[in-house]
C-alpha cells in the first residue's frame, strides 16, 4: 500500500486534478486506511476553514492616503521601457562600451607582459622600406622615457643623421637590460624588458631609422603603422612612440603614433 | 451566447478597460491610477493582511505596494495581466516587510499575545479546552479566524504566500507560476507542503 502516493493525491483531489478512475481508487484507499483517512479529513477541513475566512474591506481612507503620498512623487523614467526599446539594450550598450575600452587599453598598453605575445596585435603590418640611407644635416631629436610615463627623461639632439643612427643604437643598447643579445642567444622570459622611445624625425627619414632599428634590434616581426611610411617623401615631422621589448632575442615596436 | 462565452467576453472587456487605464497612468494620469487602485485594493489588502496578520501593518504595506506600482508603471509592458504584475510587486514588498518585522521580533510578539489570549480563554469556566470542536464541528468563529491567522503567521513566509494566493485568493497554478517565476510543478509541490504545515498547525491547535 503506497500511502505517500495517496496522500499526495488528496491535494490533487482538492484541486480537481484527479481523473474519475484515480478518484475511485483514492476513495477506496481512504475507506481501508485509517491514518490516510484522518489526514484527508483534516486536510479537507483545513481547506474549508481557509475558504470560510472572511474577506476584509480595506480602510475607506486607503485610496486618499495613497493619492496624497503620490502627490509629490514622479514616475520613474526608464528610457528603454518608455521608448519600447528591447530590455537587453542597456546590457548590450554596456557590453559594447566594455569592448571599446578593452580595445583602447590593448592598443595603448605596452607589450611588457608575457601573455600579450599570445595574441597577435590588431595593427596593420607595414613593411619597412629599404631605401638607401641619405646623409643629412637635419636635426633629429631623440627622447627616451619610461613606458609607464609619457614624460621624456632625456633628449638627444644631433646634427648629423648618420650620427643619430649611432646615437640611437647606443641608446637602445643602454636601455635594454640585459644588454641586447645576439640573434643566437637563447630566449628567456625572465629577461624581458620594455622601454619607450619618443623620436621626432622628418617623415622621409623614418624608413631609414626603422632600418637601423631593424639592424640593431632584430625587428623582423615588427609591426609599425604610420601614414608617413606610405608617403616617405613628405617632410613633416612625425612623433614616434616606440616600446622596445626584449625577451632575449626579440625586439618589437609596439606602438607608433603620428604627431604634428 | 452561452454563459461561459459571456463570461469570457466580459473578462476581455474588463482587461481592455484596465489596459486603457494603465496606458493613461503611464502618461502620468493620477485619476486613472486611482481607478486602477479601486479595482485591486481589496484583493491586495486581504493578501497583505493574511501575510502580516495585522490591519495596521497591512494598511501600510498596501500603501507602499500601490506607491511602488505607480512609480514603476512604465515598466509594465502589458505582456502579463496587470494583476499579475501588481502581485509581483506585492510579493516583493511583503517579503521585504516580513524580513524587516522578523528582525524586530514582530511575529514572536504576536504569537505570545495570541498564547496569552488563548490561556485566558481556557482558564474561563467555558474554556476552549472542554468545548474544543472536533474537525467535523469546526465552524468559522472570530476565535477560529484568529487561530487560523496565527497558524498562517507560524508557517514559513514562502509557504504562507503560496497558500494565501492559491487557497484564499484562488489564483490558478499558471498564474502562480508567473507571479513567483517558478515552474508549475514546483508551485504544486510547495503548495502541498504549505497545506500540510497548515493542517498540522490547525490540528494541533483545535483538536
Amino acid at each position: 500500500m503506497n500511502c505517500g502516493k495517496y496522500q499526495s493525491q488528496c491535494n490533487d483531489y482538492l484541486d480537481g486534478d484527479l481523473s474519475l478512475r484515480e478518484r475511485e481508487k483514492l476513495k477506496q484507499h481512504l475507506k481501508e486506511c485509517l491514518p490516510c483517512y484522518r489526514k484527508w479529513s483534516s486536510l479537507q477541513k483545513t481547506q474549508e476553514i481557509l475558504h470560510q475566512l472572511p474577506t476584509l474591506d480595506p480602510p475607506e481612507h486607503l485610496g486618499a492616503v495613497v493619492m496624497a503620498r503620490l502627490k509629490n512623487r514622479r514616475l520613474r523614467q526608464p528610457l528603454w521601457f518608455s521608448a519600447n526599446l528591447p530590455r537587453w539594450l542597456p546590457l548590450g550598450v554596456g557590453a559594447a562600451l566594455l569592448f571599446l575600452i578593452s580595445v583602447v587599453l590593448w592598443e595603448v598598453m605596452p607589450s611588457q607582459y608575457p601573455w600579450q605575445s599570445l595574441f597577435p596585435s590588431s595593427r596593420k603590418n607595414v613593411a619597412t622600406t629599404t631605401r638607401p640611407a641619405e646623409p643629412s644635416k637635419e636635426t633629429v631629436t631623440i627622447r627616451k622615457g619610461d613606458p609607464s610615463s609619457s614624460a621624456p627623461v632625456m633628449v638627444l639632439r644631433v646634427k648629423d643623421f648618420s650620427r643619430a643612427d649611432q646615437e640611437l643604437q647606443s641608446m637602445l643598447r643602454s636601455f635594454i637590460r640585459p644588454p641586447l643579445p645576439e640573434r643566437e642567444s637563447s630566449r628567456s622570459p625572465h629577461t624581458r624588458s620594455a622601454r619607450l622611445f619618443q623620436l621626432q624625425v622628418p617623415g622621409k627619414r623614418l624608413p631609414h631609422l626603422l632600418r637601423e632599428l631593424h639592424k640593431i634590434g632584430h625587428l623582423d616581426q615588427s609591426q609599425v603603422e604610420s601614414q608617413e611610411l606610405a608617403n616617405p617623401g613628405q617632410q613633416k615631422q612625425v612623433s614616434i612612440r616606440i616600446v622596445v621589448v626584449s625577451n632575449g632575442s626579440d625586439v618589437e615596436i609596439r606602438q607608433l603614433r603620428e604627431g604634428r | 451566447m452561452g454563459t461561459e462565452s459571456l463570461a469570457q467576453h466580459s473578462s476581455s472587456v474588463k482587461r481592455q478597460e484596465e489596459q486603457l487605464l494603465v496606458d493613461r497612468c503611464r502618461r502620468g494620469d493620477r485619476d486613472s491610477f486611482a481607478q486602477l487602485m479601486r479595482l485591486h485594493e481589496k484583493q491586495i489588502y486581504n493578501f497583505t493582511y493574511r501575510m502580516l496578520g495585522s490591519e495596521g501593518e497591512a494598511e501600510d504595506l498596501t500603501q507602499d505596494i500601490f506607491i511602488a506600482a505607480f512609480r514603476g508603471i512604465r515598466s509594465f509592458r502589458g505582456e502579463a495581466k496587470f494583476s499579475t504584475w501588481l502581485y509581483r510587486i506585492a510579493l516583493n514588498q511583503a517579503r521585504n516587510r516580513i524580513k524587516y518585522l522578523s528582525r524586530r521580533k514582530y511575529f514572536a510578539r504576536q504569537a505570545r499575545r495570541a498564547d496569552h489570549g488563548a490561556s485566558a480563554v481556557s482558564e474561563s469556566p467555558e474554556g476552549l479546552a472542554d468545548s474544543a470542536p472536533t474537525p467535523e464541528q469546526w465552524t468559522m468563529t472570530k476565535d477560529l479566524a484568529a487561530q487560523v491567522q496565527e497558524c498562517l503567521n507560524q508557517i514559513p513566509p514562502q509557504a504562507r504566500q503560496i497558500l494565501v494566493l492559491r487557497d484564499l485568493q484562488g489564483f490558478s497554478y499558471d498564474e502562480l507560476s508567473e507571479m513567483l517565476s517558478l515552474r508549475p510543478g514546483t508551485v504544486k509541490s510547495r503548495l502541498h507542503r504549505a497545506r500540510a504545515a497548515m493542517r498540522e498547525c490547525l490540528s494541533g491547535k483545535l483538536e
